[in-house]
């Protein structure tokens, strides 16, 4: 089996549609992780602005991305 | 249609469903059937396989076509293991942080419906059993009923492997006939 996905990986790495879904996985992914950071950091008590600075974004663009989002994060309850 | 279906032929029509939705498709097609099918530990799907029609092959081949835009074969192009992020984020965060970050999308749920190919193929995998003047339509009836027509998306993706669907058909066929007799 790992003979056929090499193949199939070597066939493909030159292929424009297998490398614009990996990008639009990553960015998927970031956003993910990007949530669950910053709902974390909101609920240890970290201002918008401590957390803009840390992602490099103005306290506006980051609050307006998360400012109305529901808790994804679970709290014991 | 199903009330010749064994419990083991059922079962894949069942799993179909569950391989479609995992690729977060809309529907269920021949592709699905045949994934199904390759899934299972039994005769047919070492047959196929012996055949070089393998259930890891053909799920990298539809995983492009997957609506899910986290896709691990699409990250792992990248030398990302999205299987060691999900275990990571589940550490940090409980487990299934990554797909609740998700929000609101996700995957189609409820009923899926067959595709039109999907529904011929599961008549003819019935138009086969009863070629073999057999009852109860088995795994292998479906295969076949899969493998019938060259336009079912099944057949295509069989040929492209470099798959000779012709001798897996003929191969399939001995087998059923084999267990009748």
């Amino acid at each position: 089996m790992s003979d056929g996905v090499t193949l199939a990986q070597e066939a493909s790495s030159r292929d424009p549609a297998v490398g614009l879904r990996a990008v639009r996985a990553l960015r998927e992914l970031s956003e993910r992780l990007e949530a669950l950071q910053v709902a974390s950091a909101r609920e240890q008590g970290w201002s918008w602005q401590e957390i803009a600075v840390c992602l490099g974004v103005s306290r506006q663009a980051v609050h307006k991305k998360h400012g109305g989002k529901r808790r994804i994060l679970k709290k014991e309850d | 249609m199903f009330e010749r279906f064994t419990d083991g032929a059922r079962r894949i029509v069942v799993d179909a469903q569950a391989e479609a939705r995992e690729l977060w498709h809309h529907h269920i097609g021949t592709e699905h059937l045949l994934l199904s099918l390759l899934n299972d530990d039994g005769p047919i799907s070492r047959t196929a396989a012996e055949h070089g029609l393998d259930r890891a092959a053909v799920r990298a081949r539809l995983a492009r076509t997957s609506e899910d835009p986290l896709d691990p074969e699409a990250l792992s192009t990248l030398g990302i293991d999205l299987d060691a992020v999900r275990a990571a984020t589940e550490r940090t965060f409980g487990p299934g942080a990554l797909d609740h970050a998700a929000g609101g999308r996700r995957g189609p749920r409820g009923h899926l419906p067959f595709t039109p190919s999907a529904k011929k193929a599961l008549e003819l995998s019935l138009r086969h059993a009863i070629r073999l003047k057999q009852k109860e339509i088995h795994e292998g009836h479906i295969l076949l009923g899969v493998l019938h027509d060259d336009a079912f998306l099944s057949v295509r993706i069989a040929t492209e492997a470099g798959v000779d669907v012709g001798a897996i058909r003929g191969h399939v066929d001995r087998l059923l006939t084999s267990r009748a007799a």
